[in-house]
Parts: structure tokens; C-alpha cells; sequence
């Protein structure tokens, strides 16, 4: 759905559900993935229905993720980092963080 | 002399909240003037959602030159005031940190990562900005629909642009400049659908003021070159849907009971503006229903500071938050600056009469605007199983049963329903409800009662509570509920 204007010069790699993806050091996580083109973010909680970023500015929390384990993270807001372990975040965040 | 000799001692003079154009202008006269000053912004770096990504790109150079340029020299503009904020080394600007809470003493709850802590300050300033007017439509929930802000903020801070077929539906200056941003990186969307008519525009010009000259002669050269690049365009457009199963595939658009379909990979939306209310409303604010924006402003003395809603509160004293920028009242960038130096004037007592007379002059093309491109993709109310609540997916109809069945309290409908409860908190439903409620019974529309912590918080951050108030840990009280004052 996107593609990049300006090259990523020297990318970081983060992982979304196991699939590497070259990010632009310094750009938040929400960015990337849109780069990337995955289909969804999360699957809500109620209808299982896919979601991907609406707002991507933390107001409406439809870029809800799963980052390093610790689920209900807006990927908006997060800074990517090299080695960065993302999933997509299914339904509720569970107890301990977890999706 | 304080109440309670371990009453915890201010850790700044003012902390501004929002490193927009109005935090940023405000911060720097007041560092430059000897103030403490600590600023706390959500996002990685200073600009706000208007200069997003500014610093980074201007530090590309000639790699980001081309986008640089279709971004156009209103976003360049803010590099001086950037470059002020960084230069001003006394500035102690935290970004990255969430703000969950604010007190009208004075009191600042911040979230950083899984760090979260009290900060306190002789002022506050809630300078964070506004955010685009919720519009449920159906389809509004799909992947592939977002709003024209969500876009900017992937051409500014991810430096993309969109591929494929790009829709655009809604009304006011930033649809043009978007599809203007889009033409000059070569993407042609398919479709401009604007609920804005000619009659708007022509009502509109008895409140044209000399100072709007400039921003109506920028927004005729949008569309100029729209229409020279023969980008397809309808006007007076009365309702759209989003077309999908698991992606947004096609947009529905009526005038009247006239319909169009257009394929499209990419819907982006835009009804304009309204001020963010969650900070202040969570500090107490009175709020206040504004007809003619359609939206909820919290209410201010003349210069800025927060009128606190009658009832009960955590604190007691005078209020210490003064609004500035588009948190208080919706201007855009030129108007936020002169917003952020008034409020900066007022606390330090020097020439406020001339900055509150700058700031009243940069408001003046905004009452153009607001006439000339009301709200349209919002203006009536979504009805069947059109989605109201994004977090918890519950529709129109199940609200308006409860509403004929009698509920006439938001807060009632909200424990009724769960419509509010979700991650967001009400954000992006309580307008909804709020006019769908007030349909029935005729008045204003009532936002849902907040309370802190205004935007989720780990419960392993709030254990590690940094800068708490051991007054407020002691048990004092076995009610729930705040009392004024601590000595109860």
C-alpha cells in the first residue's frame, strides 16, 4: 500500500511474526510495518476482525501490537530497534503481557 | 508554608505538555527568560503532529529533498522554531513520555516505556494539540481506511507515499493539501469526494478578514492544480461507505440518492480538526459544547487558564494549567506559535496585551474556514450497524435502542454497553454518542465523566511509581472517590 520516497539508507531489521523487515532507524514501528504492507496489526478482541493503523497519532489504539512479549503496545509510539521481536497482537493482551 | 512538611518540592516552573508549535514557542520564551521549564511529548522527536519529522528530514539533505518539496514550504517553516527549541540548551525536553494524568496543582503523571512517575511544577501548560474529527461511516473499521493526518504522519515521519488506488473523502484545507502533497510525488488519486459545497464556501464570505487572504489564495492554487491535473473530483457529497471483506476495496459515495462506487487500495478521511479534551478533561476541566465547530473545548479565562468543572477534586488551591494552541483552541500552526508566546507572556507578566492581540489576529482566518467547510462526513448520525465504538465493534442501532429504552446518561450507556471502554477511551466514539443522546433529549451533548489515568498504564509502572506524594498514600479515607483537599 506504501513505498518509500527516500531510500532507507542503513536499514535495522525487526521481526514481525518471524518475518524480517528493513526499517528506517529512528522511525516507529507502526511506520515500517505499514511500509511493509502487512495486513493487519491485531485482530480485535470482539469479532476477530483485522486492523491496521487509523489515526497514527496514539489516539484511536487500532496499531496495537505485540512487542518483546509485552502485548497492547502502540506501535505508533515505539521507536523500531535492531533485533526488535514484533507479533501480531490477537485479541486481548493476555495476563503477563502477552497477546 | 506548605500544609504538610513532606510536601515534595516542584521539580520544574512550568512544564509544558505538547512539543508542537505551541508547546515548543512557548517553552523557549520562557527557558530564554530564566524559567525551569520541562517538556513532555509523546512522539520520538519536537514538531507535533505538524512538523513531524521535520528535524530528521531537514538532516537528510538532499536525500529527502524531493519529499521535503512536496511537503511544501508551510511544513519547512517550522525548521526556525525547531531549531530555537534545540537551541535553547536550558530546555529539559523528555520526549517518548505519555502523559496519563495532570492535576490543577500542578501535578504531571508521565509513562515512559514501562517507566512511569509523578512530576510537579509551579504551571502547567496543555499545549497537546488536536486530533481529526471522528467519522463513523460504514466501513470505517476496515484495513486500508485511515485518516488524512495518519497519511501525513507516513509522508513526514516514514518518508512513503501511497501505491495504488488512493481515495479521498471528506472536507477542508488538509484533503487539498494532501492531494496536493500527493500530485507532486506522483500519486493521482482516484477520486476527491468533498461533502462541501459552493454554498458553503459563498456563506462563508462575510467572515473573511484581510488576514485570511493568504490562506484562501494558498488553498485556490491546491485546487488549481488539482483540477489542472484533472484529478476527479465530486462536491456535495452526502454519505460514503468503505467496500470490503478483510480490506478496503472499493468507496461508496451518494449524493443524495445518487451512487457512485470507485475502486480503491487506499481511503483516506478527513472532517477536520477538533481540540484534544483528554488531558484537561481529566485535570477537571469544565467542557464546554461548542455548536458552531460541533466539537467539546474545554473551558478558559481569557488568558488561557483552565476553568475547573464545580464538584469534587483530588487537589484544592488555584488551578495551575493554562491551555494554548489547538488543545484550547483550533487555529493551525501560525496561530498554535502565537498561542504558545501568549501563554508564555502571561506566566512570565510582561506584554501580554501585545501577544494576546497577535494571537487574536492569527484566529481570524480560522472563522473563514470553519464556515466554508463545515463538518459533512460527520454531520448526521450513523444509524443500523454502522460501527460507533472502534475498540469494543458496537454498532448505531444497539446505542439507540438503549437510548429510546431510556438511558439518557452517557456514563449509564457506557456501563451498559461497554461503548467507551475500550483501549482508546471514548475517543473515538464519545462525540457519536454524546449527539446521539442528545438528538433525543435536546441538549447539548455530554461528554463521558474521565478520570486518571486518561491513557492506559501498566500496572508494573504504576507499582514502580516514580515522585508519588506521600501525603496521597497514606489512608486518609475509606470513600473511593476524590476528596477536595488532602487534610480530610
Amino acid at each position: 500500500m506504501f513505498a518509500s520516497v527516500v531510500p532507507i539508507g542503513h536499514p535495522v531489521t525487526i521481526h514481525f511474526d518471524g518475518r524480517p523487515i528493513p526499517a528506517r532507524e529512528g522511525e516507529t514501528v507502526a511506520a515500517c510495518l505499514m511500509r511493509a504492507g502487512v495486513p493487519a496489526f491485531r485482530r480485535t478482541p470482539v469479532s476477530g476482525g483485522p486492523r491496521l493503523p487509523y489515526c497514527m497519532i496514539g489516539h484511536c489504539f487500532d496499531c496495537l501490537v505485540e512487542i518483546e512479549g509485552q502485548g497492547s503496545q502502540q506501535a505508533c509510539l515505539v521507536g523500531v530497534a535492531e533485533g526488535m521481536r514484533i507479533r501480531l497482537q490477537n485479541g486481548a493482551a493476555g495476563v503477563g503481557g502477552g497477546a | 508554608m506548605p500544609p504538610f512538611p513532606d510536601a515534595p518540592k516542584p521539580d520544574a516552573d512550568v512544564i509544558v505538555i505538547g512539543a508542537g508549535p505551541a508547546g515548543m514557542a512557548a517553552s523557549v520564551d520562557l527557558a530564554r527568560a530564566g524559567r525551569r521549564v520541562i517538556v513532555l511529548d509523546m512522539q520520538p522527536g519536537p514538531g507535533g503532529q505538524i512538523y513531524r519529522g521535520l528535524e530528521a528530514n531537514l538532516a537528510e539533505g538532499a536525500a529527502a529533498g524531493a519529499l521535503m518539496t512536496a511537503l511544501g514550504p508551510a511544513y519547512a517553516a517550522g525548521a526556525d522554531l525547531i531549531r530555537a527549541f534545540r537551541g535553547t540548551e536550558s530546555i529539559d525536553f523528555r520526549p517518548g513520555h505519555t502523559v496519563w494524568e495532570v492535576r490543577r496543582d500542578g501535578t504531571v503523571g508521565w509513562l515512559q516505556g514501562t517507566k512511569a512517575g509523578y512530576l510537579r511544577a509551579a504551571h502547567v501548560v496543555l499545549a497537546n494539540g488536536a486530533m481529526e474529527r471522528p467519522v463513523p461511516f460504514p466501513g470505517w473499521t476496515l484495513p486500508g481506511v485511515m485518516t488524512a493526518g495518519a497519511v501525513q504522519t507516513l509522508l513526514k515521519a516514514g518518508q512513503m507515499k501511497p501505491l495504488g488506488r488512493v481515495a479521498i473523502a471528506g472536507t477542508g484545507p488538509l484533503v487539498f493539501l494532501l492531494a496536493d502533497q500527493f500530485r507532486r510525488l506522483g500519486v493521482r488519486p482516484v477520486m476527491l469526494a468533498r461533502t462541501d459545497r459552493l454554498r458553503d464556501q459563498i456563506g462563508a464570505l462575510p467572515r473573511l478578514r484581510l488576514p485570511a487572504v493568504p490562506s484562501l489564495a494558498k488553498g485556490a492554487g491546491w485546487l488549481a492544480r488539482l483540477r489542472l491535473a484533472g484529478i476527479p473530483m465530486a462536491r456535495g457529497v452526502t454519505g460514503i461507505e468503505a467496500v470490503g471483506a478483510t480490506k478496503v476495496e472499493a468507496l461508496r459515495l451518494w449524493r443524495g440518492r445518487q451512487l457512485t462506487e470507485v475502486a480503491c487500495d487506499l481511503l483516506v478521511v478527513h472532517d477536520g480538526v477538533v481540540p484534544s479534551i483528554d488531558l484537561a478533561q481529566g485535570a477537571g476541566a469544565r467542557i464546554e459544547w461548542n455548536q458552531g465547530l460541533q466539537a467539546w473545548q474545554a473551558a478558559t479565562e481569557e488568558d488561557g487558564v483552565m476553568v475547573p468543572a464545580p464538584g469534587a477534586s483530588l487537589v484544592d488551591g488555584p488551578c495551575r494549567i493554562l491551555m494554548s494552541g489547538d488543545a484550547r483552541q483550533i487555529g493551525g500552526a501560525e496561530a498554535a506559535m502565537a498561542h504558545g508566546r501568549h501563554v508564555a507572556a502571561v506566566l512570565l507578566a510582561q506584554g501580554q496585551s501585545a501577544s494576546r492581540t497577535r494571537l487574536r489576529k492569527s484566529l481570524l482566518p480560522r472563522r473563514f474556514l470553519e464556515a466554508a467547510f463545515p463538518p459533512g462526513l460527520s454531520a448526521s448520525l450513523p444509524t443500523g450497524n454502522t460501527t460507533v465504538c472502534r475498540c469494543e465493534e458496537i454498532d448505531a442501532a444497539g446505542l439507540d435502542g438503549l437510548i429510546r429504552a431510556g438511558a439518557q446518561d452517557i456514563d449509564q450507556i457506557r456501563g451498559l454497553s461497554r461503548c467507551g471502554m475500550g483501549p482508546c477511551q471514548g475517543r473515538h466514539c464519545a462525540v457519536t454518542l454524546a449527539r446521539m443522546i442528545a438528538a433525543q433529549t435536546g441538549r447539548a451533548p455530554v461528554p463521558f465523566r474521565a478520570r486518571p489515568p486518561v491513557r492506559p498504564l501498566p500496572l508494573a509502572a504504576l507499582a514502580a511509581l516514580a515522585g508519588r506524594d506521600p501525603r496521597l498514600t497514606e489512608i486518609v479515607s475509606l470513600d473511593d472517590k476524590p476528596v477536595v483537599g488532602v487534610d480530610v
